[in-house]
């Protein structure tokens, strides 16, 4: 049983410091959901089930598309680096 | 059955961290976008076994709200940058 | 153990083996139109065999319900969002490599 608290608790730390320390910020959006995923199942596993509701919601649906839409204003509003679609790095 | 199903999600959690690999590396963002849509699915799969595990059915709710919400990522990536100018 | 039980024990590892399989994919194939395949194997397959291993241990009909619609969900959502990545890869921006 407290295999899975270990597993989720390793993994929860690994996601938060790859999401903060990287430099392709797209990445760093998409590692983002994934912690929100992985957050979403320790609540689940803490017994607060609303919260989990509510982080579902939040953590992997909403701030996910509001991030990539802020990656693309940022990536339109910078000068071009040549070659229609390089990553904002 | 309860110790089975829980291990049964641990090796889920496992494996979506073995796959976070795929998401580190890319090597392109529709790549890493295909590797969280994966995550969406492990997560509604553990969701889901916790719930049965534990007999929390409230737990199914939040699995159903996952699954319908995972996929808006995915969605805001191709509408925002599949967009040709 | 009872009938029923080693029915859920089974379709549960099923299940598993398939989202192994679909994260090998992901991590072994070549390019983006091979790793959506092995995707989608996960997304229908390993799902839906440990929806239905659960749809044998759950207590109300209703229970059952969700997780058929849950099922469902993500089969359609599956479907959906392959189709747009596949279409986004082969006519949008294309080579976003970094």
């Amino acid at each position: 049983m407290i295999v899975i608290d270990v597993v989720l608790a390793i993994g929860v730390l690994a996601l938060a410091w790859t999401s903060l320390s990287g430099e392709n910020l797209f990445r760093s959006i998409v590692l983002f959901v994934s912690f929100g995923l992985l957050v979403t199942m320790v609540w689940a596993r803490l017994g607060a089930v609303d919260v989990a509701i509510a982080e579902a919601a939040i953590g992997a649906g909403i701030t996910g598309a509001l991030l990539l839409a802020c990656w693309r204003r940022l990536q339109a509003s910078r000068p071009d680096p040549g070659g229609g679609a390089a990553d904002v790095q | 059955m309860t110790i089975y199903l829980v291990s049964v999600a641990t090796l889920l959690v496992v494996i979506l961290l073995v796959g976070l690999a795929r998401l580190i590396r890319g090597p392109s963002n529709a790549d890493r976008m295909l590797a969280a849509q994966l995550f969406g699915t492990v997560g509604v799969g553990v969701l889901l076994l916790l719930a049965e595990a534990y007999s929390q059915a409230a737990l199914l709710d939040a699995a159903l709200t996952l699954a319908l919400l995972a996929p808006m990522t995915l969605l805001a990536f191709i509408r925002l940058s599949g967009a040709r100018q | 153990m009872s009938a029923l039980a080693f029915a859920t024990v089974l379709l549960t590892a099923v299940g598993l083996f398939f989202y192994i399989a679909g994260v090998v994919g992901l991590l072994r194939f070549p390019n983006v139109y091979c790793r959506l395949h092995a995707l989608t194997k996960a997304d229908n397959l390993g799902l839906g065999m440990i929806a239905l291993g659960l749809l044998l241990q759950v207590d109300s009909p209703f229970e059952g319900l969700r997780l058929l619609l849950i099922w469902i969900l993500v089969m359609a959502a599956s479907a959906f969002s392959c189709y747009l990545v596949a279409n986004y890869v082969r006519e949008g921006p294309g080579n976003d490599c970094d």
